[in-house]
């Protein structure tokens, strides 16, 4: 088992790449059922947000532990044009044309943690936990 | 990978299998599209059974799709949800809208059915 | 039902170099006291096999301990690790790895059903035969043979430390699972009309068990192929907007799947509150009591069974 696995993103493929490592990753943490989509879906949003808006990046896969619990963090980061105003985007339905905008906000409802660093032309970092137990 | 469609009368089915790409559903779509132009399909039945997720573009995709048939007089059905998949959709506040859902591909067919006959009826 | 005792997970336990360092402070470990250890590793090393017969001869007499003695793959991996464990307690060197080695055996007791108990009493049979020895070589100066005992009895409740400790998250991992599976028991969903399922709830709906419910709920959807699910919420203790929220989720979720939910005992002070609360009833489909909602449940399927010359009224 690997402390953590790297996907790069830069083809619709590599959202479904993406999301299957989550699952794998997800069941070493002990996660199941329903969890599992949650996840698998959660990763498929933001993997999609890198392709619909820097075209590129990377999504980290790693197994966090903290206070007897474990958990699956995924960190989403891209080199593309970055957000303008987080909280804008993290609003249900907002959008910016390129899609419904449903990605981050409705990841965010998936997961226990969620966090994202982003600078107009720095691009965007998006961290997210889930925790089991 | 392209998505099995089958013609059975005159509605189509088509089983959509697991690790879709986004290209690969886009391309569905259109098939789709064309294939109920030309057999002047009634009904459209797509089943998800072997999808594992089903996130926001999955779910625009199916129900842009819904309304792409319905312009050309087909009613669409999705079907074979799983209750892992349902719950996600449910909590990413996923809403298929107008599309149709039943449970499985005959309970699909059977729903089809009744709104064909039901709209054959409208008809005269 | 629960998995097996102690699937090898290397997570159960911390092992920090924080963790470690903890461990060592709470049994006093010392230089002083590895300078001891080490000066009688050698007394320690040779008499090994004496010191690992001692704790499996103790074992093999309690039946509390038949768990590992019926698994030679366990007992043979256990006598194994025993002889490079007594090895590493004499070794001077109690750092990160050792930690790790311990949890490893902890972990494999454990699968091999071993209870705290009987680890003890086979840990201090090996503690004395090693004493015994020590006492042998210092026979003319027994102070000195007295520390140097001690010494390395503090890796001794140091290994202790760790073990239970991993013995008991081991089974509070166990008690979980069989909580879980109670939890899902005791909701069933009851089929009494084909395509029509009633699920009863009672008790507290919080979160967690919200979602087993809907998981549950969903299955069964399946299973039976229902069309209609009666859900009466007449025993949940509290109905707040959250309890509101998840039972909304669970109608859109039971839609997806084609089947339509109809809840049933939401009282009108309920309803009321809730609206107040800014819930939309009207997305909970509620219908007054358990026999209003089978009414209305066969009502809807009754269109199907419909198969005159006319059309059948609209599909819900």
């Amino acid at each position: 088992m690997a402390d953590e696995t790297r996907v790069s993103v830069d083809r619709d493929a590599d959202i479904v790449t993406a999301r299957h490592k989550g699952r794998e990753l997800a069941v070493e943490v002990g996660f199941s059922g329903s969890d599992l989509t949650l996840i698998a879906t959660a990763i498929s949003e933001i993997a999609r947000n890198i392709i619909i808006y820097a075209e590129r990046g990377e999504i980290v896969l790693s197994i966090a532990q903290r206070g007897g619990k474990r958990g699956i963090v995924v960190v989403a980061h891209d080199d593309g044009p970055g957000i303008a105003d987080i909280e804008q985007a993290m609003r249900d339905g907002y959008s910016t044309g390129k899609s419904l905008g449903l990605g981050l906000p409705g990841a965010r409802r998936l997961m226990d943690e969620f966090e994202t660093v982003s600078e107009l032309g720095k691009g965007t970092t998006v961290t997210m936990k889930k925790w089991y137990g | 990978m392209p998505v099995p469609i089958l013609k059975q009368g005159n509605v189509l089915i088509a089983s959509i299998q697991a690790a879709l790409t986004d290209r690969d559903l886009l391309q569905f779509r259109d098939e789709l599209a064309e294939r109920v132009g030309r057999f002047r399909s009634r009904g459209v039945v797509i089943d998800v059974t072997a999808l594992d997720v089903m996130d926001s573009f999955a779910t625009r995709t199916l129900r842009g799709i819904a309304e792409t048939t319905k312009l050309r007089g087909a009613r669409t059905v999705v079907v074979g949800i799983q209750p892992e998949v349902a719950m996600a959709m449910v909590q990413l506040g996923l809403a298929l809208g107008g599309v149709d859902t039943a449970l499985d591909l005959e309970e699909g067919l059977e729903l089809l059915e009744v709104q064909m006959r039901e709209s054959g009826n409208r008809g005269g | 039902m629960p998995e097996e005792l102690g699937t090898l997970d290397p997570y159960l336990v911390q092992v920090t170099d924080y963790d470690v360092e903890r461990r060592r402070t709470s049994v006093g470990l010392r230089d002083d006291d590895v300078k001891r250890i080490l000066a009688i590793k050698e007394l320690v090393v040779q008499h090994i096999d004496a010191h690992a017969d001692a704790f499996f001869n103790f074992l093999a007499k309690l039946p509390e301990a038949a768990g590992l003695f019926s698994r030679p793959d366990l007992l043979a991996e256990a006598k194994r690790l025993k002889h490079e464990h007594v090895v590493a307690m004499a070794g001077g060197r109690y750092e990160k790895s050792y930690v790790e080695q311990r949890v490893n055996l902890g972990l494999l007791y454990s699968k091999a059903q071993l209870d705290p108990r009987s680890f003890l009493g086979a840990f201090h049979t090996l503690m004395r035969s090693i004493g015994l020895k020590i006492a042998e070589r210092f026979a003319h100066d027994p102070q000195a043979g007295f520390e140097h005992f001690m010494s390395i009895e503090r890796i001794a409740f140091f290994d202790i430390g760790i073990i239970i400790d991993v013995m008991i998250a081991d089974r509070e991992r166990v008690i979980l699972l069989q909580q879980e599976a109670i939890r899902e028991l005791s909701t069933p969903a009851l089929q009494i009309r084909d395509r029509l399922l009633i699920l009863p709830i009672i008790g507290v709906l919080d979160s967690h068990r919200a979602k087993q419910l809907t998981e549950g709920l969903l299955r069964a959807v399946r299973t039976n192929r229902a069309k209609v699910v009666v859900m009466d919420i007449t025993g949940v203790g509290t109905v707040d907007s959250k309890v509101a929220n998840h039972l909304i989720q669970t109608i859109a979720a039971s839609r997806l799947m084609g089947a339509t939910v109809i809840i049933t005992g939401l009282s009108a002070e309920v309803a009321q509150s809730l609206v107040t609360l800014g819930v939309d009833l009207a997305k909970l489909n509620a219908v007054g009591d358990l026999q209003g909602g089978l009414e209305e449940a066969e009502r809807m399927l009754g269109y199907e069974v419909v198969r005159t010359g006319q059309a059948p009224s609209p599909r819900l």
